[in-house]
């Protein structure tokens, strides 16, 4: 095999699994993917090294040594993307299929198809909406819960599309959950209508709350994934850490 | 009456954070399914007042377990139905509660409800892996009933 093909081979398996994991997908899921697509196509000894931020890759053929090496910057969770990803590496592994071709296709499963913005906003909002009715909300709660958790969405979305820092990201999401929360139920209480704050502003933050990252840390530890677990809970540390700074700004100055 | 009110309540939050996590759209029943009935198990053992951590763990495990079924018969990532699915089970109000405390200086109470909030979570994870080692040893039976090849 030519060293040019090899390296495109790399690039290609190094491609998806940059896929995957800038859009949550585990560490294991990662490093299984990008080790079976390049040992389809006659790489020995392949050994891939996965950490939520890069991916390092090593491989031998004959006397010769391939290495690689991709930064990944986390882009919150897309399951979309994952499943197109893992779907390509299945049949570019089980099948022939040329290079030129799956460098085609992986182009195009690199902006997968989104839901629309109105559907995403207006849709989003009711996981946090059915969720204060989980925790024995009044309707009136939710309604309040679901607007909010959508317009938080609906800002969030907006910063990501600017591509800040995720610390930054989340401290806006946080400040605005809860300002959102606090004016609607201010508003409902100048109508005459009860609602309680404690129960309307779990809302919206449970749809910026870091539960993927969270659940996914302990599962790379529990599995013996030191170092890529660790990485991750620092993530949803940081994260927790941005959104209670957030909203506890507005706690300090509204509820004292 | 009230386990039944929980379950479709807790279905259409699980498809709220399905749409959330972009999931592709043929599978956001399936997903919401799982989340609904690992919720509607959480609910039951609440009633029953166990210790905090027995829900959760006991709901990710029927999630993960519903979540590897659906996987097995529909060709697609267990990920894919058990991550909507968790998100109810993630200490939210725990979160909310640690940060409330911090801001009220009162570290003591801060500390107790982090403590538990980590546990959950801890649990949740357990409870996945222990779902996804199951299904992987009867893996070969359940292809079997569904005539999956």
């Amino acid at each position: 095999m030519e060293s040019i093909e090899i390296k495109r081979i790399i690039k290609i398996a190094m491609k998806t699994g940059r896929l995957m994991l800038q859009n949550g997908g585990e560490t294991y899921r990662v490093e299984d993917t990008v080790k079976r697509m390049s040992e389809s196509r006659g790489l020995k000894e392949v050994s891939v090294f996965v950490i939520p931020t890069g991916i390092i890759f090593s491989a031998d053929l004959g006397i010769e040594t391939f290495t690689g090496l991709e930064r990944v910057n986390p882009e919150g969770i897309d399951l979309e993307s994952i499943d197109r990803s893992n779907n390509f590496a299945r049949q570019f592994t089980s099948t022939d299929m040329s290079l030129d071709e799956a460098e085609k296709r992986l182009s195009e499963i690199e902006n997968p198809p989104k839901f629309s913005k109105l559907i995403r906003v207006l849709g989003s909002g009711f996981g946090g909406g059915f969720f204060v009715l989980m925790f024995g909300g009044s309707a009136i709660e939710f309604l309040l819960a679901y607007i909010a958790s959508s317009m938080t969405i609906y800002i969030t979305d907006t910063i990501d599309s600017k591509h800040l820092n995720f610390f930054i990201r989340n401290i806006i999401g946080g400040f605005a959950a809860a300002l959102l929360s606090l004016l609607f139920v201010k508003a409902a209480s100048v109508l005459m209508i009860s609602a309680s704050i404690e129960k309307v502003i779990v809302g919206p933050l449970m749809t910026l709350v870091p539960g993927v990252s969270l659940t996914n840390g302990i599962r790379d530890l529990i599995s013996g994934e030191l170092l890529a677990g660790s990485a991750k809970i620092m993530e949803a540390l940081f994260i927790a850490i941005a959104l209670a700074f957030g909203v506890g700004v507005i706690l300090q100055f509204f509820m004292a | 009456m009230n386990i039944l009110y929980q379950g479709i309540i807790s279905f259409f939050s699980v498809v709220g954070f399905s749409i959330l996590f972009n999931l592709p759209r043929k599978l956001i029943v399936a997903a919401s399914i799982s989340g609904m009935v690992g919720w509607m198990v959480y609910v039951l053992l609440q009633n029953q007042g166990t210790n905090f951590i027995i829900p959760a763990f006991a709901g990710s495990i029927t999630v993960g377990l519903i979540g590897e079924l659906f996987a097995v018969i529909k060709r697609h990532p267990a990920t894919l139905f058990t991550i909507p699915g968790i998100i109810p089970f993630v200490p939210g109000y725990g979160i909310y509660y640690t940060m409330l405390y911090i801001v009220e200086k009162n570290f003591e109470k801060a500390m107790t409800t982090g403590a538990e909030s980590l546990f959950i979570a801890i649990s949740i994870a357990c409870g996945i892996v222990l779902a996804t080692s199951f299904v992987r040893i009867i893996r070969p039976f359940v292809e079997k009933i569904f005539k999956v090849n």
